[in-house]
């Protein structure tokens, strides 16, 4: 019997883990691939741990630290092995996976999802024409760069304005394909300004706003794209359509978080964020099943990925120490403004302060963002200089604030 | 007296703000920067823009074909593409153990490649 079990290898899960181990707690790790690190591994670039260990330092450099620590504790590890059922019967979960060797029944007390998110694909956004080869997701085209040094195509056709898409680009266009176009519906790149700097406009590859893939045309490969403008509201414009001569079609169109395991055990689901709701140590709504890193929310470094897998920990250490909870739990809502917030519920007695993630719904100079109650009373601002919904912002709310609150409010407005 | 324009974005805070520099001779006019960080940042790019470049060489008798490779430190942003050709043709073979130098001083830069990972032997 296991304290804990962690699905997924990757540097949430690693960190959850590893924080539990060091307590002298038993743990186990499932993980899907055949060694420990989890995206990262495809992600040589640097620009990882600025918050964490001060640096920029390389995807495989980053999840290092913990896979090391991780081998130092001589944590279980289930390599090559897929989690196939779970049974929740009360205190007790059952574990059963499946490795191309062999089947694993395990117990455990407390679970901890760590499976991250998948890549949309062009299917999820409604693009039209044949389905013939050199189709493929942004991730897909990193991983076969960096693990397996095969380029995609030559001629290159890069959907998607964020950061997964502009990495990608500047992968492409360093590692010697022979044209590349990126095309995204918004009127400007919506990931991070310092990736569209030093992907984007320091190798002056092409790009084109206000654009998408009205159809993908070829038989067997591709062919080329038919590319048409876009309004305002992302409605093609009538006459503007054009032929893109290309051999591949690369879709960087967004992450959803892998809730399908969390569905079966009937964790709910928030609509906003994708992912499972969660308390204020990422527990779902399954007592002793906790959620964690890019399944409950996309983060935008992972560095706030690992630190919701670190207050996951603690959750578990007081799970399993049965630490009574509130009779009833204070909801944290999305306000004015605000598309998302993570957690979704404060639920424990506590001391410790609030970790709190929420995307904005506006781009913002000099923003205020506030905490209410529902009688609409004001409990605490934050001041930001600069908000946008591409990146997510982290607040820390100390608890006596909300304590008196049956729910509160997370809003954002322009200082006036 | 030379004369140099250029509008970045500054990269190194997620914020990216939008900064003008104009260099006349030794003077170097800078705007739109909101802390010392974007100030700095934006000297070095009218002087001597510097990236890290990230890559991957081929490896013999590891898990996977490719090691991930890096400059250990930011090398000039000219040579940026010198570097990745320097790579092409390079062959490892595994083990290799994280940090360990893969070239030295390449393109002379001074500054050597390195291996971002550990990479064990595995049985064919």
């Amino acid at each position: 019997m296991k304290d804990v079990i962690v699905i997924g290898g990757g540097p949430s899960g690693l960190a959850a883990a590893s924080s539990l181990a060091e307590k002298g707690y038993n743990v186990a790790i499932i993980e899907r691939k055949e060694e420990l690190g989890g995206i990262l591994d495809q992600c040589i670039h640097d620009g990882f741990g600025t918050k964490i260990f001060r640096k920029a330092l390389s995807g495989p450099e980053f999840v290092d630290h913990y896979i090391d620590k991780i081998n130092k504790l001589g944590v279980d590890v289930y390599l090559e092995s897929f989690v196939k059922t779970i049974d929740v019967e009360g205190d007790l979960k059952k574990v059963i996976c499946i490795s191309p060797k062999d089947v694993n029944k395990l117990e455990t007390r407390a679970l901890i999802f760590a499976v991250g998110c998948r890549e949309k694909t062009p299917f999820e956004i409604k693009v039209g024409g044949t389905r013939p080869a050199g189709v493929y997701t942004a991730g897909m085209v990193q991983r076969l760069i960096n693990i397996y040094g095969i380029l995609p195509g030559k001629n290159v056709l890069l959907v998607g304005g964020g950061d997964v898409g502009m990495i990608v680009a500047r992968h492409l266009y360093l590692e010697g394909v022979e044209s590349i176009l990126v095309v995204y519906p918004e009127d400007f790149f919506v990931g991070l300004p310092r990736n569209v700097q030093q992907c984007i406009l320091d190798f002056n590859i092409p790009y084109r706003p206000r654009t998408i893939v009205k159809e993908i045309v070829g038989k067997k490969r591709v062919e080329g794209a038919m590319l048409t403008k876009v309004d305002k509201n992302w409605n093609p414009i009538p006459g503007t359509e054009e032929f893109y001569k290309c051999d591949s079609i690369i879709f960087s169109v967004g992450l959803v978080p892998y809730t399908g395991k969390l569905e079966e055990i009937n964790a709910k689901i928030d609509p906003k964020t994708r992912g499972p709701e969660v308390n204020e140590f990422f527990e779902t709504s399954v007592p002793g099943i906790f959620a964690v890193g890019n399944l409950v929310q996309i983060f935008d470094y992972v560095d706030d990925a690992v630190e919701s897998a670190l207050i996951s920990a603690e959750g578990v250490e007081k799970y399993l120490a049965k630490v009574p909870k509130r009779t009833t739990p204070i909801k944290i809502n999305p306000g004015n403004n605000v598309l998302s917030v993570i957690p979704q519920r404060i639920e424990w007695e506590d001391n410790k302060d609030i970790i709190s993630f929420f995307r904005p719904a506006i781009t913002i100079k000099n923003a205020i963002l506030e905490l209410t109650n529902e009688k609409n009373e004001v409990l605490k601002t934050f001041r930001r200089p600069f908000v946008r919904p591409s990146t997510l912002e982290r607040i820390k709310i100390s608890r006596k604030v909300v304590l008196s609150s049956k729910e509160v409010f997370l809003n954002v407005r322009e200082s006036s | 007296m030379l004369e140099k324009a250029l509008e970045v974005i500054c990269i190194r805070c997620p914020k990216g703000c939008r900064i003008k520099i104009e260099k006349k001779g030794e003077n170097i006019k800078i705007e739109g920067y909101e802390c010392p960080l974007g100030k700095t940042y934006a000297e070095e790019e009218i002087t001597n823009p510097k990236r890290v470049v990230t890559s991957t060489v081929r490896i013999l008798g590891a898990i996977h074909p490719r090691l991930p490779v890096r400059t250990l430190y930011p090398i000039p942003k000219y040579k940026v593409k010198d570097v990745i050709n320097a790579l092409r043709g390079i062959v490892i073979e595994a083990p290799v153990r994280k940090g360990q130098i893969i070239i030295d001083n390449v393109c002379g830069t001074g500054v050597p490649i390195i291996a971002e990972r550990d990479m064990e032997r595995v049985k064919e």
